[in-house]
């Protein structure tokens, strides 16, 4: 039996096909979002990989923020639900998940099935997301993704204070004009975007084990800034981009196996 | 059936529209005095002959309002003074501000220098009410109240006029209160944003005209069959618990609004002037002493958690909905304490931010329906 | 708050000698310490201690003999010895509350939720701040105390004391806010005495007050001296002394080193010195509390352009006169500039500005104070308008260090010099 979860975020989207709510037999990634082609997209290439159609699924699940717009799915859930269900079929044991975007930073509180008990978001400022380490990585003239390597090498990483973007980008080109050293200063702004997150995590209470997922858990810097502040190790999955497709299938799965009860009774 | 739609239809449209409410009643000859949240003597204005009506803020571009606030003020206060500088509130013959956080004390000051053709007429109220002393002051604030009120409009009061404005008044409470328990049974009609108009139009009518109407609801209301609701039910606590299209996403989510601790909804029809203790001015001011778990109101222990969790077992609630003010500071000093009261009794909290100038809803209906999920 | 608040915090790389600490700021450093020392000794002794609001009236505690700390200026010597962060972290954190609130209270909620056993946060100064047993609350200041106050309350199961002085919309305290707070008064020192079990002392009050007055004078004494051209003192000093005044107001330790810093200002005079390192070339007056965090930064860029802030509002916080308790109950209705309505706030910053010979207005937009920031447009503008100087603001923050640019802080003051220099070469050419 067939799942399909799809998860269609603003900048990217996300799909997994599980067979029997536990195989995960195909799953893909595309860095175009809602309103794009990016949906169909990642739908085809899901397909193609397991040689399935969409004739042959039984249930498909639907989240992220064009969740609204998917005329072939079954069901739509909230993608912290999608989410934390994802993170727990990829890292059993993992009771918070700090998911930092580009627009936004999740902290989620799971049950030891992977049920949502709690959460905390931060979906106003840009401090602490992904958008924060854009305009950081533009100041510096470096790549996003050389960001996490060349903060590896810092051994006295600047205190970057302003929550403000604005102020704190300001903050950055007077660290650079006095000659700064870059790892220093892109561990700074890593320890700032971690400060933030850490912070809104404890809010909901810190449950090992802890996981991190989202775009920004591709930058190491990153992580080990926020095992630093939470004070605990931070593992982060490999497929994590995925999570919240691979816990839409996941979900999908559950639903059609009450349905299958339902209509067996 | 036609008279209960009628009348909802009145409620919503008066809350659309306040301004036509305002224009209607200066129609007729009658004074409008306005009142800023969250509490103000609109007694004493009733009494003199006036019709008092609140101003709650709403959707409008700040501009000039960017001259006297910052950005960290809450959104009330921004839309309130963006419209008396802008002029939408011509008409009034004055204002009432009750000075009962640090940024409605600044806005005495605003509305003074900013809107000088609107007078202002300033109210603090006492907050160690356990003083006896308190009562004297707060009776002195209202006399000072009825002093400007007269000269400014000319319009006096009687103590009779205000015995009988207290019994309107009274009246009101219980009728909002006997709405607010009927409501429940019929979640089918009284969808959230149907309770929450029906709340809040009482600030744009004469009380006395809105218990009527009220009460044709309740009668309406009361000849249909109880609805049985199979959704989520939740308290609302806050300050204000709108707009409409965040209401509309609990709807959307099959979750119904059995309950609330709002500012500008319950907290005004729970407590009731006493009948006795002197003359009215006496039992007006004895009635804020009454007065009970709201941020605004100085009061030991933090007793809202109690509260809150008293209202979600009375209602059947699963959880409770923080309509967040932003910006708004003795909300925020409340939260975690009665957050967690909520939480060791088995309630959830979801906190969601009330910004009247936010335009889009996304990220809410995320909470919302994630909130849902988790119920 | 043990050590002064100064730059010379910070460590110093320059070879120029260090000009000697003043007597009168060694005598603030031991009577700080002393006030630590007594509420710990008064604790070993099992006698009650107070934390307070700072505009409260400190006549009764002081005639009760009780020893009092007090919180917001605890939460200053914290933000400004860069000790805030774990705070500010754990509590919009584990602690639960809002980003939005006063960074004072922030500091201090979470010291004594560390203090409760709530929290573990070390405390840098080893909790000094001892554990109170009851809270002494004004809300002339503001409203965010009560809030605070009651949750501070809540956590540590302590009664407050609490004396509601209402803010003053009118040019003058109304006689029935004075009967309200009279009324007040004489009940929680009923109430205090049964708690701590003290006893009032009439004499010992006149006594106080008699001190208290002295001290007050002395104080407005020390800020008024500010008015010579040059100032003998560079004005952000004058906020080092603000503890004496806010925390030890009647006791005779702060009259002797009032009356010594009253002489070496005098001295100043005399020989024509000033402690301001550099000409002067611009006198302004600041607007709003310290931005602590970053009085490094402020002080040296007015440094750079020769600008000595010579009048505050603070100059006059104190100045409470009053002969029995029912004046006291007026003159803390009057306090704070904070209970005043606009028009008194003009009225008083006006006679500053004239008094001390301002060119210029710096408002500090504190993020953590909503009862100043949301009226100070206004009364910037009319004030600006009537004395006929500049104003400039900046984003700053009384104790939360993430709510300030240095380079927006360089940048504006640059702008208020080109302004001030321009004006002052019209005046000079006629």
């Amino acid at each position: 039996m067939y799942t399909f979860g799809i998860d269609i975020g603003s900048t990217s989207s996300k799909a997994a096909i599980l067979r029997d709510g536990k195989d995960l037999i195909a799953h893909a990634v595309v860095p175009l979002g809602t309103g794009t082609v990016g949906p169909s997209q990642v739908r085809a290439a899901v397909f193609e990989q397991s040689g399935l159609s969409q004739k042959q699924i039984d249930y498909t699940v639907v989240t992220g923020y064009g969740r609204m717009k998917c005329d072939y799915a079954d069901e739509q859930i909230s993608e912290l639900s999608c989410h934390a269900k994802g993170i727990h079929y990829l890292l059993p044991g993992i009771h918070t998940i700090i998911d930092i975007g580009g627009q936004d930073a999740k902290a989620l509180k799971i049950s030891d099935t992977g049920m949502l008990l709690a959460f905390q978001m931060n979906d106003k400022c840009a401090a602490g997301t992904g958008r924060f380490l854009d305009v950081m990585s533009r100041v510096l003239n470096v790549q996003i993704g050389e960001l996490g390597p060349i903060s590896e090498k810092s051994t006295h990483p600047v205190s970057i204070s302003n929550t403000c973007t604005v102020f704190a980008e300001s903050e950055v080109i007077s660290q650079l004009s006095n000659d700064v050293p870059l790892a220093d200063i892109v561990a700074g702004i890593h320890d700032s975007v971690a400060k933030r997150v850490a912070g809104m995590a404890m809010r909901i209470g810190c449950v090992p084990d802890v996981a991190m997922s989202g775009g920004v858990a591709l930058n190491i810097g990153v992580v080990h800034s926020m095992e630093r502040e939470m004070g605990c190790p931070v593992q982060v999955h490999p497929l994590c981009q995925c999570a919240g497709a691979i816990g839409a299938a996941v979900l999908a799965w559950g639903k059609y196996i009450k349905g299958a009860i339902k209509a067996n009774e | 059936m036609a008279d209960l739609h009628t009348n909802l239809s009145l409620l919503e449209t008066a809350c659309m529209n306040p301004r036509a409410q305002l224009d209607n009643y200066l129609k007729q000859g009658k004074k409008v005095v306005g009142c800023f949240p969250a509490y103000t003597p609109e007694e004493l204005v009733y009494a003199s002959g006036m019709i008092p009506m609140g101003l709650w803020g709403g959707h409008t571009e700040l501009k000039l309002a960017k001259s006297y606030l910052p950005a960290f003020a809450c959104p009330i206060m921004q839309s309130d003074l963006e419209f008396g500088l802008q002029g939408a509130y011509e008409g009034l013959s004055a204002v009432i501000i009750p000075t009962l956080c640090d940024t409605l004390r600044c806005m005495t000051q605003n509305w003074r220098f900013g809107v000088p053709s609107i007078p202002m007429i300033p109210i603090v109220y006492p907050q160690n009410r356990k003083s006896p002393a308190s009562v004297e002051y707060l009776i002195s604030e209202y006399e000072h109240v009825l002093v400007m009120l007269s000269t400014i409009t000319g319009q006096m009061m009687t103590e009779k006029a205000l015995c009988d404005a207290i019994d309107v008044y009274n009246a009101h409470n219980a009728a909002m209160r006997e709405f607010a328990d009927l409501a429940n049974d019929h979640l089918d009609v009284i969808t959230p944003k149907v309770r929450h108009a029906v709340m809040k139009s009482a600030f744009f009518f004469a009380k006395d005209e809105h218990t009527a109407i009220v009460q044709e609801l309740i009668d309406g209301l009361k000849q249909l069959p109880a609805y049985k609701f199979t959704g989520k039910k939740v308290i609302l606590t806050g300050i204000t618990g709108e707009p409409d299209e965040m209401l509309e996403i609990f709807a959307e989510n099959n979750i119904a609004v059995v309950g609330d601790d709002l500012a500008q909804e319950m907290r005004q029809y729970r407590t009731d002037t006493p009948e006795k203790g002197g003359g009215g001015l006496r039992r007006l001011a004895l009635q804020w002493n009454l007065r009970h778990g709201c941020s605004l109101i100085h009061e030991d222990g933090k007793p809202r958690g109690v509260m809150l969790v008293r209202l979600c077992g009375e209602n059947d609630a699963s959880g409770v909905v923080n309509c967040l003010m932003k910006f708004c500071d003795p909300e925020e000093y409340d939260q975690p304490y009665f957050e967690s009261d909520l939480r060791a009794a088995g309630y959830p909290t979801l906190t969601i931010e009330v910004d009247t100038q936010n335009t889009s809803y996304e990220q809410i209906r995320t909470r919302v329906q994630a909130f849902c999920e988790m119920l | 708050m043990s050590d002064t608040i100064t730059t010379e915090s910070s460590a110093a790389p320059a070879a120029k000698p260090k000009r000697p600490k003043a007597k009168s700021m060694i005598m603030i450093g031991e009577q700080t310490q002393a006030l630590f020392e007594n509420a710990r000794l008064a604790k070993e002794r099992g006698e009650k201690v107070g934390w307070s609001a700072s505009i409260f009236p400190q006549e009764i505690a002081e005639t009760l003999g009780l020893v009092v700390l007090y919180p917001e200026n605890h939460s200053a010597g914290i933000a400004a010895r860069h000790q805030a962060d774990p705070f500010l972290q754990e509590c919009e954190g584990s602690l639960g509350y809002s980003n939005d609130l006063c960074a004072y209270a922030k500091v201090n909620l979470t010291y004594s939720s560390v203090l409760a056993g709530q929290s573990e946060v070390e405390l840098p100064d080893g909790g000094k701040m001892v554990r109170p047993d009851f809270l002494l609350l004004t809300n002339n200041i503001c409203n965010q105390l009560t809030k605070w106050y009651e949750n501070l309350a809540k956590q540590l199961n302590i009664p407050i004391f609490f004396i509601d002085t209402c803010y003053n919309p009118y040019d003058y305290v109304t006689e029935t806010r004075v009967r309200y707070v009279r009324a007040q008064i004489d009940q929680l020192i009923k109430d205090l005495c049964e708690f701590t079990g003290k006893t009032w002392d009439d004499e010992k009050f006149q006594k106080i007050m008699k001190i208290s007055q002295r001290n007050s004078y002395l104080w407005e004494h020390a800020n008024n001296l500010m008015d010579r051209k040059p100032s003998p003192l560079s004005g952000f000093e004058l906020f080092n002394y603000m503890s004496c005044m806010v925390c030890n107001r009647g006791k005779e330790s702060t009259t002797a080193l009032l009356e010594q810093l009253n002489a070496e200002i005098e001295q100043h005079i005399a020989e024509g010195t000033s402690t301001y390192p550099v000409e002067e070339q611009f006198r302004v007056s600041w607007d709003g509390i310290a931005c602590w965090p970053y009085l490094r930064h402020n002080l040296h860029t007015l440094k750079e352009y020769g600008i000595n802030m010579v009048a505050s509002s603070y100059g006059k916080a104190w100045a409470i006169e009053y002969e029995d308790l029912d004046g006291m109950a007026r003159a803390y209705c009057f306090a704070s500039t904070n209970g005043d309505n606009a028009s008194t706030m003009i009225s008083r910053r006006l006679e500053a500005l004239k008094r001390f010979g301002c060119e210029g207005t710096i408002y500090h937009v504190n993020r953590s104070c909503k009862v100043m920031d949301c009226q100070m447009m206004e009364v910037q503008r009319q004030l600006s308008a009537l004395a006929g100087v500049p104003f400039m603001s900046f984003d700053g923050d009384q104790a939360d260090y993430r709510n300030y640019s240095e380079a927006q802080f360089e940048t504006r003051i640059q702008g208020l010099v080109e302004v001030m220099k321009q004006n002052k070469e019209a005046k000079a050419n006629g």
